[in-house]
């Protein structure tokens, strides 16, 4: 029943107490869930911060390892041993549940090779080749953490501000707008309970005059 | 064969032509002097010299910067070699085929990946090198197969057909390219030993070069496999250590599951690679006291903590095998020495023009980089 169709009767004033304390409840919820959030917010961000950078250190190794590779066997043969690569490495997807936000979980498949993974012949390249891989290797890893890192700060800040808009509403408006409306329901039973009261004082009054008059 | 002890008047002239064109290569002063400058101005600098003008002109159309100088020198290396065959005479051109078929094993591992990954024609034969017996021509051929089973078929004029062809009905599994490729390499030294034992002057000396060879790869490539995460089985290393050097491949079986520093070290002790790994130290550290056994005891250090060798350190190993080369060139003037004294120092001269654009490109300091030029 919509807040304006609510009557200023008894039943009137049950549902909007009703109403009042599950939107109470649902606030103290939402609250709780919104602190729990921002706690958990704080510390994938921190990780998320900390992934990064460690991301950016995997990068400029990685960089330095190939442009070594490049100058010991030429980018010719990195791309030789490049081209070799017969399982490409990828990551599956699932979720996980936090505070009720599904948080993207991603698990890397096939980004850690073996020597006899990883498609090229010992013989036909150098160690060179296997730190170049190696290098690359861990940054595809960290770049799958960071992205599930971040992903997960982005999907978590989306429904913070949610819960933040549902929280602001509940406490800025449903809440108010209720006590409002309990408030005038109660005034106005006040005011029809008094006016009752004295309808029946003087029903009692003209009553006590004609029971005289006779 | 002229009789034992006479050298013929072709293989005089053809090593002598070696000699002289080993003069032409770049000197140290050179080198210092590209370090200084970036790489339009390396690119310059080639482009002045005679051997290099011709190809840095040719591709500049196509490429620029580090590429440019590096397809520039590859090509110029694919030229110098096939020259370099078409001058030696006789058993020289033999062995020296034999001895580049290494570039030809590259390019055909190459066509064969690109053919069966569906790999862009274009992309692979701007891998190519064509540096080995295996001319342009055919390479060109093979790049237009849509199979590698008619690849295969193409190559059977090929010195290491017969390895291929074991493996031609299961060509395109998975890992079986490492496989045929491993089994090429070790075949191609093989050959290359039998070829060697056959008498020719100099051989003893080039045997004796190529067993080192064949050990340092060896020990290196063990290094790789003991780092890897799983520990591999017998079968591995004996699919990937090369017979026929002065190591057994027992030795490295044993090696690979020691894992106390006393057992490692006495027994890599009794390896010939100690010496020159000791020697290449000394030289890259400039410290005279360097002996045997701290050598022994840093490739202890790599081994125990699963790492693989130190770049630096295997660049210091080449420049000491390639010292020994040419004094052994020296002191067999007319033999096979002089020619793949030659054949080695052009690979890396190209390979020293490589890691500077290459380097620099990429923006390492100079003294990083000159750390891998072999001089």
């Amino acid at each position: 029943m919509p807040v304006d169709d609510i009557k200023p009767t008894r039943a009137g004033l049950l549902i909007v107490r009703r109403r009042q304390a599950l939107a109470e409840r649902v606030h103290r919820l939402l609250s709780m869930k919104l602190d729990g959030m921002m706690l958990e917010l704080v510390k994938l961000t921190e990780q998320a911060a900390l992934n990064r950078r460690e991301l950016e250190e995997k990068f400029a190794g990685a960089r330095e390892m190939v442009a070594v590779a490049a100058m010991m066997e030429g980018a010719t043969g990195v791309l030789l041993a490049a081209l070799s690569v017969e399982a490409y490495p990828s990551y599956a997807t699932g979720n996980r549940n936090t505070f009720g936000v599904r948080l993207p979980d991603l698990e890397p498949v096939m980004v850690r090779k073996t020597l006899d993974q990883r498609g090229y012949g010992i013989l036909g390249t150098s160690s060179v080749i296997d730190d170049a891989a190696d290098a690359y290797e861990e940054l595809l890893e960290a770049i799958i953490a960071t992205a599930e890192l971040e992903g997960g700060v982005k999907h978590l800040l989306d429904d913070i501000e949610k819960t933040r808009r549902r929280v602001n509403a509940l406490e800025l408006k449903i809440i108010p707008e209720l006590t409002e409306i309990r408030r005038f329901i109660e005034d106005q039973r006040d005011e029809m309970e008094r006016q009752e009261w004295t309808r029946l004082r003087r029903i009692k009054k003209i009553k006590a005059k004609r029971v005289g008059d006779r | 064969m002229p009789p034992l002890g006479v050298t013929s008047p072709s293989c005089i002239y053809a090593c002598t032509r070696f000699r002289v064109r080993r003069t032409t290569l770049l000197p140290r002063e050179e080198y210092l002097r590209i370090m200084r400058m970036s790489i339009p101005g390396v690119i310059g600098y080639l482009s002045r010299q005679e051997e290099y003008r011709e190809d840095i002109l040719d591709l500049a159309h196509d490429f620029s910067g580090a590429q440019l100088i590096e397809e520039a020198v590859n090509r110029n290396l694919a030229q110098s070699f096939r020259h370099a065959m078409a001058t030696a005479p006789g058993d020289l051109h033999t062995l020296t085929g034999e001895y580049l078929n290494r570039w030809d094993i590259a390019n055909v591992m190459a066509i064969l990946r690109g053919t069966v990954h569906d790999i862009p024609r274009r992309q692979i034969r701007d891998l190519l090198v064509p540096a080995g017996e295996l001319d342009g021509t055919l390479l060109d051929r093979l790049l237009n197969f849509t199979n590698c089973g008619e690849a295969i078929e193409a190559l059977q004029g090929w010195r290491l057909y017969p390895v291929l062809a074991e493996y031609y009905r299961i060509c395109g599994e998975t890992g079986v390219f490492a496989r045929i490729e491993n089994e090429l390499y070790r075949q191609y030294y093989t050959d290359l030993l039998g070829l060697a034992a056959t008498g020719c002057s100099g051989c003893q000396e080039l045997i004796g070069y190529l067993r080192f060879e064949i050990d340092i790869t060896n020990m290196r490539n063990l290094l790789r496999l003991h780092c890897a995460e799983e520990a591999c089985d017998i079968a591995t290393i004996d699919r990937t250590m090369i017979p026929g050097g002065r190591i057994p491949v027992d030795l490295f079986r044993r090696l690979y599951g020691i894992e106390t520093e006393g057992e490692f070290v006495s027994a890599f002790l009794s390896t010939d690679i100690v010496p020159v790994l000791a020697q290449a130290v000394r030289e890259l550290r400039q410290d005279p006291d360097f002996s045997s056994t701290d050598a022994a005891e840093l490739v202890w250090q790599r081994w125990h903590r699963r790492r693989r060798p130190v770049h630096e350190v295997e660049m210091a190993v080449t420049r000491v095998r390639l010292h020994q080369l040419e004094a052994l060139s020296r002191r067999h003037p007319f033999s096979v020495l002089p020619v793949l004294a030659y054949l080695e120092r052009k690979k890396y001269e190209v390979a020293n023009l490589r890691a500077i654009a290459r380097g620099k490109a990429f923006g390492l300091l100079p003294e990083r980089i000159w750390q891998y030029i072999v001089l």
